[in-house]
């Protein structure tokens, strides 16, 4: 058996500003050959390309120079690193990685690039359907901040068979970033439909870090996680016949069937069809199994051809978010919410109308489920504004009158409301010939 | 019984899109919960809070549900004002429908 060819491949974020060390631990304990990055929620290319437009030499991920640094001393000593670091500014972060190796005398280390998903051009030329919206995208009525295409694994696997030990992306598909070492290191070709599967759905399930091995599953008292101090970040090995889902040895969490399972499913909607820009993957029909302690195999996996389209995600721009909170507790407590709600509506009366949306909660009664689980009498509520406004003279009016609403009610306690800018994401589909992606190879 | 009792549950975003998968702890229940959690019964649980289709799937060798709600983050683009931007919770909610 030990002929036998296996892809060890771990998680080392899953999201920029997730914690490095406990992927530190997962390098050290030499259990897996690449890390792989995901620095991407559907927001975070928006926030980035905002703050690109501030300044032209950022825009990449927060977490990139913070990995480099904790990881350079495994880098071309064993470890290969895959993310998609460049969020907005790809050529910035390629940049940034090549200085800060040759600050840190790491001269030789090869660093490929992915670039080109960035594709706001091209989508005005299209004029992109906005289906959510239900609108074209010139007539979305709100300013466009950022559009990019996710990308897959091909790139990525071009660069690390030319010789690169550290790899990034800009919008790079989270599971396309297991899959581009997954499919190198087997020698898999990417028209090799159920291989294809079966690295996506290893990097289905090591993607979102720790959530495979223990993180959210802690539910007292009917579901306990033993040592959940210090969380085994996951790994996987692949080899010709399975996948083996495990943890850090040495670690605290789990990986047992529970944890697998909820990852499997996790943001998938159709189980036979989960669209990513490899393949379509089909999970409906997988297996688990417990073979040992923190170790679970996984069959049954199948694919499909990719889809001709490649998701498109629209970042819009919203204006201006303030959110703001005061607690009462106590006799009254809800009459007293009562008041200081209206009381609140009736000081923003010159203005309300600019305020694009409005929404109150009272935090231990309806924040979280509306009216779908009733409550009775509680000891205490904190009350929650949240505004969006367009206008930012709006936004700070209504900033003004949230900020001094405690000071007119008897016991509240208030702490200070935030006024930040606010995007959404929407997503489009564009055909495959819409993006054209360019690779690039630089030896530090 | 609640659903609770017997299984556990974790929920996703995708935009304005939802889903909540639901899983039993012990594969004795899921003749139960493949039988009795239907999209009506989380229809009823979920409200005005799922402003869309709710659609359903099985997982027949995982022994679980995957239900996808359509509109239930009160934004066309994940955009909205909840305090749970992300409907992380809903997995909570989906316990608690009685079976």
């Amino acid at each position: 058996m030990s002929e036998q060819k296996v892809a060890r491949v771990g998680c080392g974020s899953a999201y920029d500003g997730d914690r490095l060390d406990w992927s530190v631990d997962l390098a050290k304990s030499g259990a897996v050959s690449y890390l792989s990055f995901d620095c991407l929620a559907e927001g975070t290319m928006t926030a980035a390309q905002l703050r690109r437009n501030e300044d032209p030499s950022v825009g990449y991920a927060m977490n990139l120079l913070p990995v480099i640094e904790s990881f350079e001393a495994f880098l071309g000593n064993g470890l290969k690193i895959i993310g998609n670091f460049g969020v907005s500014n790809t050529e910035a972060a390629v940049q940034a990685t090549v200085d800060l190796l040759r600050q840190l005398g790491r001269y030789g280390i090869r660093v490929g690039a992915v670039h080109g998903d960035d594709i706001r051009t091209k989508a005005f030329e299209l004029d992109l359907d906005l289906p959510d919206m239900g609108c074209k995208l010139s007539e979305v009525g709100k300013p466009v901040v950022s559009v990019n295409a996710y990308t897959g694994a091909g790139e990525m696997m071009s660069l690390l068979t030319g010789g690169a030990d550290f790899v990034l992306g800009g919008r790079t598909a989270d599971v396309s970033l297991y899959v581009a070492p997954i499919c190198y290191e087997m020698g898999w070709d990417l028209d090799d439909l159920d291989r294809l599967a079966r690295a996506s759905a290893a990097g289905h399930l090591l993607e979102c870090g720790i959530l495979v091995s223990g993180g959210r599953l802690a539910n007292p008292p009917r579901h306990m996680l033993k040592n959940a101090v210090r969380i085994g970040m996951p790994y996987a090995e692949i080899s010709h016949d399975e996948i083996i889902i495990s943890k850090n040895p040495n670690s605290g969490g789990v990986v047992d069937i529970r944890t697998v399972k909820m990852q499997l499913g996790y943001e998938i909607h159709d189980p036979a069809n989960y669209l990513t820009p490899d393949v379509t993957l089909d999970v409906s029909n997988a297996a688990v199994e417990q073979v040992d302690v923190d170790r679970v195999r996984v069959t049954g996996v199948r694919g499909k051809p990719r889809p001709d389209t490649l998701k498109v995600l629209v970042g819009l721009d919203l204006g201006w978010r303030v959110t703001s909170e005061v607690s009462l507790g106590g006799p009254g407590c809800l009459e007293r919410a009562d008041f200081a709600r209206e009381l609140l509506e009736a000081r923003c009366a010159e203005f309300r109308g600019d305020i694009d949306d409005l929404r109150v909660d009272l935090i231990g009664m309806n924040s979280l489920f509306g009216d779908q689980i009733k409550a009775g009498a509680p000891a205490e509520v904190r009350l929650r504004f949240a505004a969006r406004c367009s206008e930012r003279h709006v936004a700070a009016a209504f900033h003004h009158e949230a900020k001094h609403l405690g000071m007119s009610i008897a016991g509240a306690t208030a702490s200070a409301p935030r006024l930040e800018r606010f995007f959404g994401v929407t997503p489009a589909f564009v055909p495959r010939s819409a993006v054209s992606l360019e690779q690039e190879l630089v030896t530090v | 019984m609640k659903l609770y009792d017997i299984a556990y549950s974790r929920a996703g975003d995708k935009g304005d899109i939802a889903n909540v998968s639901v899983f039993v702890d012990d594969e004795a229940d899921w003749p139960t919960i493949r039988d009795r959690l239907t999209v009506e019964e989380v229809r009823k649980k979920f409200g005005p809070l799922v402003k869309g289709e709710i659609v359903r799937y099985e997982f027949p060798n995982l022994h679980g549900l995957n239900f996808v709600l359509y509109r239930a983050l009160d934004g066309g683009c994940g955009s909205g004002l909840r305090l749970d931007q992300y409907g992380k919770a809903y997995s909570s909610l989906m316990l608690d429908i009685d079976l």
